[in-house]
């Protein structure tokens, strides 16, 4: 009769019950760990066959990758990581936040560079800058209170100017019927060429210099603070742990978050029931997006504001996709992107210094890449790991359940 | 010979015992009813028997072959067909394509399409089951929707076949139609698994009738043996009444009221063709018709999924034309719907989260933006025991709960919610009788409390026992306004199918 009803029927045919999170359900940590543990499986044969030894790889690999204590450069790779996962976690959750509410924001890319060109923006504006410079200057030893504002208006307008930017796609999908997955691509382009073809190498640059410069430079009162000299650890690793603690908050805790999850569960059959029990659908997906599109914007205002300090007029790539491969391995909960988060910081970070042992990069885009196509075999995974469980509760008491066990 | 044997077959589920040790056996082109309660654990051993759950205990025998059913197709090549309680068609693959998914006829690599078409149409006429090949799945009504699982599962060669609650979605005629066809195949010689709630049913085409109650077997009965009530009492453990107490209540100000309604449904085409109708306070309503003659679109628009293109419609006094289902809510609207994994609830929402649902803003369920999940659970775990929702556990998801279960949880939520005006559509359909009393007892209460109430149903016996008030839809136009002590369950029938009606005054 419905979608709904099929999916969970032809998980059942796999003897999986398709029941959501509401009950703690082991498979939902156990699936993404193991595809994880594959990938890394899978990673060392395609080393190995490629000539190479790959207990090196991975030893420089996740020797260099900040994770593990220790060596003389720890500190210096242990604050990249956290830099790099900043992002990530960031771009992360705003994908994982949207498909909760059913929706498959795949523009978090161009949010998170809507994010950083505004906070680059509020950052060097003369207004705005000379008034925070003035004041960073008059308070003295309270001069943290003009960095504090200062950074917090940046990050405050990268935020607003990325979610509003998502939430043309929600207005688009929600008045227009435009599937959210084209405006958001739509808006990516715009957003890159916008920025790119006008913003960075027109009015946001200064007159003086050669076009390949990027632009101004932000404040030093708009710069994150370092947390950990000399490394160039900055408070954006603490900013998005809160953000992800909010965005749980959300989810679980909230009016909001309970409607959007019921939306979401809907999503694929109409969303009849919550629109049948008074759920303001469209005023809730525009709110979902708004907040999605934040949060990836949140990452940008960390690119610019603890790293690049401008906007570069070089390609900043990625982010925003990697978002959604975090999101899928973090099986779209807030914790669980954090913890991909890092994992995938660690990997870019300890690539790099494989790279001296020539040991090419692209070895952990390898690792990530197949990292996720496990999870996307989910249904294969949880089929097996039922499997296995069920098998060993037969052996062991066999009139036992076993679908109790999934 | 023995088509099927179940010897002791055991289910448990996490903390409950869904099949308790069954046995029986199913002889070949016998027709073999299975009925119980809401719960009872028809479903779990249906989907037992078809290879959806492993069962905890106890073996399979087909054609007295002892086997192992690991999976649907296992029991499709044990020639085994199962119509779910639930479809589980492909709403935006057109019928043809439902019907031969898994199993597509080819030319070369490529799906042939057109001899698929063929196929279904020539299928079709055999066993008189009329489709229209190339519609979407989607757009049928549910009649139609069963009709193609049954092709589906024809098509497959199916010499078992499980029907999981056939009538429950159908209407009289569709189930006269339903039983002529379930009558040929068994005359074709194969054997048929019947499941159903309604007595009189299984009294007319089973050659036996097992019971269940509480996941055990209460004991198998030959037809000519055995009566409804002795049945009744069987499955639910005490004697059933279901004799609709009459209720005079004072009829109170106009509560819902309609006029010249006109609505179009999802692709454009009138099937509301100007409904005028009032709704009283303290007055039941009953809607009957056909299915297919406009209810869904009226209930729609009733409920703010659509925008009548014209006429009036109001809610105590005040304009509801073109509002949300939101403001009709605070206005006052509840609705039970019949379509419940759909509009009833959110299926891998717990039984916590869904109690509340449209009620959840503000006090109790929430301060400021924060959900109080600790009142929402007090509330559930009130409203469990009240309406006995089995198996009670309010972190349970709605989707594991029975179809009866369901529907208790849907009446709970909505009686709950400040209303005086309640749409009831199909409420008890796929209730086994105890439910079923249930929910009358349910309705005449908010009857006596004042409450406004409009029942759309298929089931005569229904609209008779509960209306004061009957009106009758037909193509999308009240064509009959009556009383039940001034009508028959016949009268009715032909008024539903259009006999009588002036046809000048309808063109
Ligand atoms: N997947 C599941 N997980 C846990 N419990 C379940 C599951 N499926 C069914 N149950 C429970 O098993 C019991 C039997 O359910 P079943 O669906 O077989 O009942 P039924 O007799 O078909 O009822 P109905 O007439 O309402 O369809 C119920 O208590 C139900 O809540
Ligand atoms: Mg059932």
């Amino acid at each position: 009769m419905s979608e709904s009803n099929f999916t969970t029927k032809f998980l059942k045919l796999f003897g999986i019950d398709n029941q959501g999170h509401n009950r703690r359900d082991p498979l939902n940590v156990w699936v993404p760990l193991i595809s994880v543990g594959l990938a890394l499986i899978f990673g060392m044969i395609v080393i190995a066959a490629s000539g190479r030894n790959p207990f090196q790889a991975y030893g420089l690999l996740f020797g260099d990758s900040g994770l593990i204590p220790g060596g003389p450069a720890w500190r210096r790779e242990f604050a990249e990581l956290l830099i790099k996962s900043a992002m990530y976690i960031a771009t992360g959750l705003s994908v994982a936040l949207a498909f909760k509410g059913g929706l498959f924001n795949i523009g978090a890319e161009g949010q998170f560079w809507v994010g950083a060109i505004v906070a680059t923006f509020f950052g060097y504006w003369a207004p705005v800058a000379h008034t925070f410079g003035a004041m960073y200057a008059a308070l003295g030893s309270f001069g943290w209170i003009a960095q504090l504002l200062h950074g917090a208006i940046c990050v405050i307008m990268g935020m607003l100017a990325g979610g509003a930017w998502a939430a043309v796609a929600g207005y688009l999908y929600v008045k227009r019927g435009v599937n959210i997955v084209i405006g958001t691509i739509m808006l990516n382009w715009i957003a890159w060429f916008l920025i790119t073809s006008w913003l960075v190498i027109g009015p946001m640059t200064p007159p003086s210099q050669t076009f390949t410069s990027g632009t101004f430079y932000v404040a030093d009162t708009a710069k994150l603070w370092r947390i950990m000299m000399p490394t160039r650890l900055n408070t954006s690793i603490l900013l998005v742990l809160l953000a992800a603690y909010a965005t749980w908050f959300l989810l679980y805790k909230t009016t909001v978050g309970y409607e959007i999850r019921a939306i979401g569960y809907t999503a694929n059959i109409g969303m009849e029931a919550p629109r049948a029990q008074g759920i303001n659908i469209s005023r809730r997906i525009l709110q979902l997006m708004f907040f999605s599109g934040a949060l990836a914007a949140l990452g940008g205002t960390f690119f610019i504001l603890g790293m690049q300090y401008q906007f570069p007029n070089t390609a900043i790539m990625g982010y925003g996709w990697t978002g959604i491969a975090i999101a899928l391995i973090g099986q779209s909960e807030p914790l669980g992107v954090v913890l991909a988060g890092l994992f995938i910081g660690a990997l870019r970070t300890g690539a790099t210094s494989m790279q001296v042992a020539n040991i090419p990069k692209t070895f952990s885009d390898i690792i990530e890449g197949m990292a996720v196509g496990f999870i996307a075999m989910q249904v294969a995974v949880r089929y097996y790991l039922v499997k296995i469980i069920q098998h060993r509760h037969a052996r062991r008491d066999p009139p036992a359940d076993q679908e109790a066990a999934a | 010979m023995k088509a099927l044997e179940v010897r002791s077959i055991s289910k448990m589920f996490p903390g409950n015992l869904a099949n308790d040790n069954i046995s029986f056996s199913v002889e070949k082109g016998e027709i073999f009813a299975i009925v119980g309660e809401n719960g009872a654990g028809k479903s779990t051993l249906m989907n037992i028997i078809y290879g959806i759950y492993t069962p905890s205990g106890g073996d399979l025998l087909v054609n007295e072959n002892e086997v192992k059913i690991r999976s649907v197709e296992d029991a499709i090549k044990l020639r085994m067909g199962m119509v779910h309680q639930e479809f589980m068609l492909i709403p935006r693959f057109t019928v043809t394509q439902n019907i031969v998914i898994g199993d597509e006829p080819h030319k070369g690599i490529f799906f042939d399409y057109g001899r698929a078409v063929r196929e279904v149409r020539e299928l079709s006429e055999r066993v008189s089951l009329t489709v229209d090949a190339t519609a979407l799945a989607g757009d049928l009504p549910v009649g139609v929707q069963q009709r193609i699982e049954i092709l589906k599962v024809l098509r497959r060669g199916a010499e078992i076949l499980i029907f999981d609650e056939p009538t429950a979605v159908l209407t009289p005629e569709e189930t006269v139609e339903l039983f002529v066809t379930m009558r040929k195949l068994q005359a074709e010689g194969k054997t048929i698994l019947f499941i159903s709630h309604k007595l009189k049913e299984v009294m007319e085409i089973a050659d036996r009738i097992a019971v269940l109650r509480r996941g055990k077997l209460q004991g198998i009965v030959n037809k000519k043996d055995t009566n409804e009530e002795e049945l009744a009492r069987m499955m639910v453990g005490r004697n059933v009444v279901l004799e609709i107490p009459k209720v005079d209540v004072e009829v109170g100000a106009v509560a819902f009221a309609c006029h010249d309604l006109h609505v179009r449904n999802k692709r454009g085409y009138e099937a509301v063709k100007g409904m005028s109708l009032e709704v009283h306070g303290g007055e039941i309503v009953g809607i009957a018709g056909v299915q297919g003659n406009g209810q869904d679109e009226l209930v729609n628009a009733m409920i703010g999924f659509s925008h009548p293109v014209s006429g009036s419609m109001e809610l105590n006094g005040k304009n509801m034309r073109m509002v949300t289902t939101a403001q009709l809510r605070k206005e006052g609207m509840s609705y039970i719907t019949e379509d419940r994994g759909r509009r009833g609830l959110v299926m891998p929402y717990t039984v916590r989260e869904n109690s509340v649902m449209g009620q959840h803003l503000g006090r109790p369920f929430s301060k400021g933006i924060r959900m109080d999940y600790d009142k929402v659970g007090e509330f559930a775990e009130g409203k469990v025991k009240e309406y006995d929702i089995r198996p009670g556990d309010v972190y349970d998801t709605a989707g594991s709960l029975s179809g009866g279960n369901q529907q208790k949880l849907i009446l709970a939520r909505e009686l709950s919610l400040p209303h005086n005006f309640l749409i009831a559509s199909q409420p008890t359909r796929g209730l086994d009788v105890g439910a079923t009393e249930f929910v009358y007892r349910k309705l005449l209460e908010e009857k006596k409390a004042g409450k406004a109430i409009l029942l759309i149903s298929l089931e005569l016996s229904e609209i008779l026992g509960l209306s004061d008030r009957i009106l009758v839809m037909f193509e999308g136009r009240i064509v009959g306004e009556t009383t039940p002590d001034k009508t028959t369950e016949e009268a009715l029938g032909l008024l539903m199918l259009g006999v009588g009606i002036d046809k000048k005054v309808q063109s």
